[in-house]
């Protein structure tokens, strides 16, 4: 259970300027959320504040029952590997193939050599990149190199997907096979939380939507949700 | 346990692919480094010389008390024991009048006008005295007021420390000097290499900004992002000193026999070949030291995880 209580987050120390604006929001164990909102909602924000890559100014998020201000700078990298990230850029290592893409992710948690062999062929096959092991993200189409983000952000078993804006540069056939793909985890038990401005994919999921105007969540339609203006 | 050696393994080769990547980088660093760890040495060497100079010019000064004629052999004795049961004084050497008088005679041997008049005086106008050798250079002044203050003062005639006190005095501030300016210099130095080190950490962290963030997202822990870059830095150290190692001893090699010629007794070759394993280390210890510290500072500053 993930919890958003009176959340504000402000820009650069100025509290003249609100991100966020009083956000109260609970999502539970093995929903499919979507967040939808124009550039400059408070979307990604709203996405980094559970990976404690920033702080709110005011408020508390309790993940499972753990206030996430009151944990240690040390237990910060246990929690991201509780929490698998997507992005719209990839965040792929160029120089490394695909197979390495997901074993480096392994490596700097202390894996071996042995569980990464193991482990990263499955994943890939998982997403579909089980021929691919030796490519290198510029010898894949947009949709593969999403994929193999996936299978990144897979790798560690998170509880949660934490989905920014992860088709945006993509097109409709990779959209489509990237949204599918984000259902399926979903289906398997893990939370996810897309953060998008496209309504087409919201529409398509068909679950839970939030959307969010300047800092604010305006609209939570618990089941079924499509976006409407 | 075995983790912790996997661990410790991965985050070496880590530093050390870090260090192979940017190969004129890291050889521009580990140039700086060996100048920095060079001069180090030299400055060591200098010290050594300077203290080589001191302790021969100290072994050279000393105070000399003169006694009046009418002061027997005893009592310029009983002063001597005196002094020598002073934790100060290192050597207590007597003079007394006649091996003064053989001694100016011989010195002045082939002065006819000195030989003769001396003939012409038929006494021995010389007087005996005390060469007090101290164990610091620093502690004249305490024995001549000692004497000064000593139950047989008037005994002596006089002493002569005020005449050596110029030299002391000279001597004691060549010493301090070449130990401050030595220290003052080898700080600056260290703080040129920390600075230099700490640019190329910075810039390595800037390269690899990328590798970073997808190490922060994935849960890299913190000692996993920031350790290779450590061990970095210590490489660029440890290969300094291993360089300077190599190019100093050929050059302490070189001119070690010229300098000999100059100060005879004085062997900077053996010097550091005797102390080999003391001075390796030590150029060792500074040049990891210095990586690690600077690596430390760029990282706290750069690499926010």
């Amino acid at each position: 259970m993930i919890e958003f209580k009176e959340i504000s987050t402000i820009y650069d120390n100025d509290e003249s300027i609100e991100i966020l604006n009083g956000i109260n929001l609970e999502i539970k164990d093995g929903e499919f959320v979507s967040i939808i909102g124009p550039a400059g909602a408070g979307k990604s924000t709203l996405l980094r504040l559970l990976t404690r890559e920033i702080s709110p100014f005011r408020g508390e998020i309790i993940l499972d029952g753990v206030n996430l201000a009151q944990i240690n700078s040390s237990a910060v990298p246990l929690l991201r590997r509780k929490i698998g990230t997507i992005y719209q850029d990839f965040k792929l290592l160029s120089a490394k193939t695909a197979f390495e893409n997901v074993a480096f992710a392994m490596e700097v948690c202390g894996a071996d050599k042995q569980e990464i062999a193991n482990d990263v062929p499955k994943i890939l096959n998982i997403v579909g990149l089980g021929e691919k092991l030796k490519s290198f993200p510029h010898q894949l189409s947009g949709g593969e190199k999403q994929r193999l983000a996936i299978a990144r952000a897979l790798i560690h078993r998170p509880r949660i997907i934490l989905a920014d804006e992860p088709t945006g540069n993509l097109d409709l056939v990779n959209t489509y096979d990237v949204v599918k793909l984000l259902t399926k985890i979903n289906e398997l038990g893990t939370t996810v939380i897309l953060a998008t401005h496209n309504r087409e994919v919201v529409n398509s999921i068909g679950r839970r939507v939030i959307s969010m105007e300047k800092g604010k969540i305006v609209r939570d339609q618990v089941e079924k949700g499509k976006y409407v203006i | 346990m075995e983790d912790l050696q996997q661990s410790i393994k991965r985050i070496f080769n880590v530093g050390w692919t870090n260090f192979k990547r940017n190969t004129y980088l890291s050889m521009g660093t580990t140039g700086v480094m060996v100048m920095v760890l060079f001069l180090f040495s030299g400055l060591m060497s200098l010290n050594y010389l300077a203290s080589q100079i001191i302790s021969g010019l100290e072994q050279q000064v000393d105070v000399s008390v003169y006694f009046k004629n009418d002061a027997s052999e005893d009592e310029i004795n009983k002063v001597k024991i005196d002094l020598e049961s002073l934790g100060t004084v290192k050597n207590v050497e007597y003079v007394s009048k006649d091996s003064a008088l053989a001694e100016f005679k011989e010195k002045h041997a082939g002065d006819a006008s000195v030989q003769d008049s001396l003939e012409i005086l038929a006494r021995n106008p010389l007087q005996a005295s005390l060469n007090i050798t101290a164990k610091d250079s620093s502690e004249y002044a305490s024995i001549t007021s000692f004497l000064e203050a000593n139950k047989f003062r008037s005994l002596v005639d006089k002493i002569n420390f005020y005449e050596n006190e110029q030299v002391i005095k000279r001597v004691l501030a060549i010493s301090e000097g070449v130990r401050n300016w030595g220290f003052l210099l080898t700080m600056v130095l260290a703080v040129i290499a920390v600075l230099v080190t700490f640019n190329t950490i910075r810039l390595t962290i800037y390269n690899q900004k990328q590798e970073i963030e997808i190490m922060r997202l994935v849960g890299g822990s913190n000692w996993h992002i920031k350790a290779p870059y450590l061990v970095e830095g210590g490489m660029y150290g440890a290969l300094a000193a291993g360089i300077v190692v190599v190019v100093f001893y050929p050059i302490v090699y070189f001119i070690s026999p010229k300098i000999e010629s100059l100060m005879p007794g004085v062997s900077l070759f053996n010097y550091f070949t005797s102390n080999f394993f003391q001075f390796v280390s030590l150029i060792l210890f500074m040049g990891i030291l210095l990586g690690v510290t600077s690596s430390f500072v760029a990282i706290r500053r750069f690499l926010k995880v």
